[in-house]
């Protein structure tokens, strides 16, 4: 019995050896993602392309200008700019931000109390535009506190930021890139195996032979899990080393889950391949049911407590969600497995769910 | 010129026979849309929230209640002891929690200027940054509502931002991903389709067939081009009506326009696809290349990162990027309005990347057959 398994396993590594390029592209797309992921995904924005237009003329008006091109998150070009020719500028992207400073901008106090900036911002982009409105109100409320002379706040807010404290946006997305690419990564793979052979016909081969359907997937599975192993160690020694994300919990621990995990998205892509007649199909399958997912619905990039509460419940039976929570959690928050038990047996049941449908899908497949 | 037809004809009688094929195409574009178009929300709201109020004054409590009583934060209870908040904060249950130090109300009146502290879970650095911005804009809402109530209160100068958000004045993300989405479904069906159709066939031995028959390599290629291309095409045009179905966007330029420029696109991905199925074996490989390609592909078009965000060496790839052009376009021409004149640039990028892309594979897969 053993030595069946043992000759399944030895067939289908020789199988992934004998094919380099495959293997090649195994090993290269996680390390070429985490790095161009790792450096591109950033929220901060920097550089924002803002045209001022200054009817004021005024010092005051000139250290607001010098405020703004101080702070490193605009762009500044001095130029003016009338209604009419406003949209010109933004259809042709040479401004994300017009910022109109009025005449009475130093001379306020003698008209009305207040003075109003105007700011029109290409919101095509809403949550850049959110945040260049931010940037712009914070300039507005530091000069405000300067103008005047008296200190007006009865109470003031003191932050503090845990677990990553100076909001370094490689800390949060390269755990999460982790999960993404091993999901993706471990369904990919596993995806076509059997589909593969029912086209090819060597499944029938198989079938004949005194194996039965539970060596078959196991001997299926190990391979890859070895592989998608490896891969897993590649790009957590990129994040740690590269990016210098802290793993401030158990190694040991986050191994073991990114095993789990890699075994989850392994099962998942055989679920796949036994349910899928063609190879084609397979794959369509397989980024659908894996890529849109990971990519959106498991918090990697876009905050799951703001989406509609339907698509909430979709995160929650992702197995991406969960392995974000706990790859965070262990290397940024140094958790262990009493914060993380729901998530853990929720990847482990999972599997087993997974594991079990795909044994039995086969069996019936076999029958028929 | 006839061959090429039946060609197309076999072509098109090989995609309608298989159902999941016809699926891709017409229910994929709104299952995306669907999905993208709800999910991708970079709004940030309903931040799980708990407060520590030890001061339980008057003034901490109206303070807890304008906190509460926006969308933006959702009180998930309260405790005395910041640790106990913490605690939560480490299992994740919450990313926020507001401190309200003892004998706050009265440190106030006299003039004390007192704390109120927040905890923020920083792992997502964006989202605690928006929502220490809204507690502050609250606060200071609050203060000056305050002040104002004061009978010393006297008018002082003070600057104010009229903010204008043009094409989108409600901030929804809803407006950006759509366009996006048709990026990205075309890109998914030219690239995948056409290189795995193309090594289905050296696999399974038919392309052979085909060489050998009076058909010339020429004729091959188009007639593999063109369908993709209309199913390509198809797809946007369902994608187009989804969005306005679904999201009641609808396209606020020229029509045609778009037409144009995205048989434009459609001429560096079909050749991106080409190029691929000369390069691949076997339709894994072919696939892995496919998603490779379209991965980098999509995240360097900006499709959910500002390219501006990027640092500077990352922005020199993205123009290497078709999807980078085609994303200005088609955002440019749905939410703006922009014509010919706006997308010079980008009109003769993707005319230049579609004809040498294509040309580059077409020579490639010449070189292959014979």
């Amino acid at each position: 019995m053993k030595s069946l398994l043992l000759s399944i396993i030895k067939k289908e590594f020789f199988h992934i050896l004998r094919d380099p390029q495959t293997l090649f592209i195994i090993i290269i797309m996680p390390i070429a993602m985490i790095f161009l992921y790792g450096y591109a995904i950033t929220l901060e924005m920097r550089n924002i392309p803002t045209i001022v237009s200054d009817l004021s003329k005024t010092p005051e008006s000139r250290l607001f200008v010098k405020k703004l091109v101080s702070s490193n998150f605009f762009e500044v070009e001095l130029n003016h700019i009338d209604e009419s020719s406003i949209d010109t500028v933004f259809r042709r992207r040479e401004a994300k931000c017009i910022i109109v400073i009025p005449k009475d901008y130093s001379t306020g106090i003698v008209d009305s109390p207040v003075t109003y900036l105007q700011v029109i911002i290409d919101a095509s982009d809403p949550n850049g535009a959110k945040l260049i409105s931010n940037y712009v109100n914070n300039i507005v409320n530091q000069s405000n506190l300067e103008m005047s002379l008296s200190n007006s706040a009865l109470f003031t807010l003191l932050p503090r930021f845990l677990y990553n404290p100076d909001l370094k946006s490689a800390n949060y997305f390269v755990p999460g890139l982790v999960a993404v690419i091993l999901l993706l990564i471990s369904a990919l793979l596993t995806s076509l195996a059997i589909v593969r052979e029912k086209e090819k016909g060597t499944m029938e081969q198989v079938l004949v032979s005194p194996i039965n359907p539970i060596q078959i997937i196991i001997g299926k599975l190990i391979p890859y899990l070895i592989l998608g192993f490896i891969d897993g160690l590649i790009i957590l020694f990129a994040g740690v080393f590269w990016f210098n994300v802290p793993v401030n919990g158990s190694l040991l621990l986050l191994l073991l889950m990114m095993l789990l995990y890699i075994f989850n998205g392994l099962s998942l892509g055989l679920l796949i391949s036994t349910i899928a007649q063609t190879q084609q199909l397979a794959m369509m399958m397989a980024l659908m049911g894996t890529m849109l997912p990971t990519f959106l619905l498991s918090g990697f990039m876009f905050p799951i407590e703001s989406m509609p509460i339907l698509f909430q419940w979709l995160s929650k039976i992702i197995p991406a969600s969960h392995f974000v929570q706990i790859i965070r959690g262990i290397m940024l928050k140094g958790v262990g497995i009493p914060e993380l038990i729901s998530q853990i047996s929720f990847l482990t049941l999972l599997s087993l769910v997974l594991i079990i449908v795909s044994i039995k899908k086969f069996r019936v497949n076999l029958d028929a | 010129m006839r061959n090429i037809l039946y060609l197309i004809q076999k072509e098109f009688r090989q995609i309608f026979r298989l159902k999941a094929n016809l699926v891709i195409i017409f229910v994929m574009p709104f299952i995306q849309l669907v999905i993208l178009g709800f999910a991708i929300t970079t709004d940030v709201k309903n931040i799980s929230t708990m407060y520590v109020d030890m001061d339980r004054s008057q003034l901490s409590r109206k303070i807890i209640r304008t906190v509460s009583s926006g969308e933006f934060f959702t009180i998930k209870g309260s405790t005395d002891q910041t640790e106990a908040a913490v605690k939560k904060m480490d299992s994740g249950k919450i990313k926020l929690a507001i401190v309200i130090p003892q004998h706050f109300e009265n440190n106030v009146l006299s003039g004390e200027t007192p704390e109120i502290q927040a905890i923020v879970d920083g792992v997502d650095g964006n989202t605690a940054g928006i929502a220490l911005g809204y507690l502050t804009q609250i606060f200071k809402q609050l203060q000056r509502n305050m002040t104002m109530a004061l009978p010393s209160a006297q008018p002082r100068h003070i600057i104010e931002t009229q903010t204008r958000m043009l094409y989108n004045p409600n901030l929804d993300s809803v407006y950006n991903i759509v366009p996006g989405i048709m990026v990205m479904l075309l890109t998914m069906i030219t690239v995948f389709l056409a290189s795995i159709n193309i090594v289905r066939e050296k696999e399974i031995g038919t392309l052979e067939q085909l060489l050998v028959t009076p058909i010339k390599g020429r004729e091959l290629i188009v007639g593999k081009i063109i369908p993709f291309a209309i199913m390509g095409f198809v797809m946007l045009n369902v994608g187009m009506l989804a969005a306005g179905l679904i999201f009641g966007i609808w396209m606020k330029g020229n029509l045609l326009l778009l037409y144009v420029i995205s048989v434009l696109f459609m001429l560096s991905t079909l050749g991106v696809g080409i190029f691929i199925s000369t390069i691949a074996t076997n339709q894994q490989q072919a696939m892995f290349y496919a998603w490779f390609f379209s991965i980098f592909a999509i995240l360097l078009s900006g499709f959910f990162i500002p390219i501006e965000n990027m640092p500077p060496w990352v922005q020199i790839v993205t123009y290497l990027d078709p999807l980078k052009y085609f994303m200005d376009v088609i955002r440019g021409i749905y939410l703006k309005g922009s014509g010919v004149s706006d997308l010079v640039p980008e009109i003769i990028s993707l005319s230049l990347y579609g004809s040498t892309m294509l040309s580059l594979a077409i020579i490639r897969f010449h070189k292959r057959m014979s």
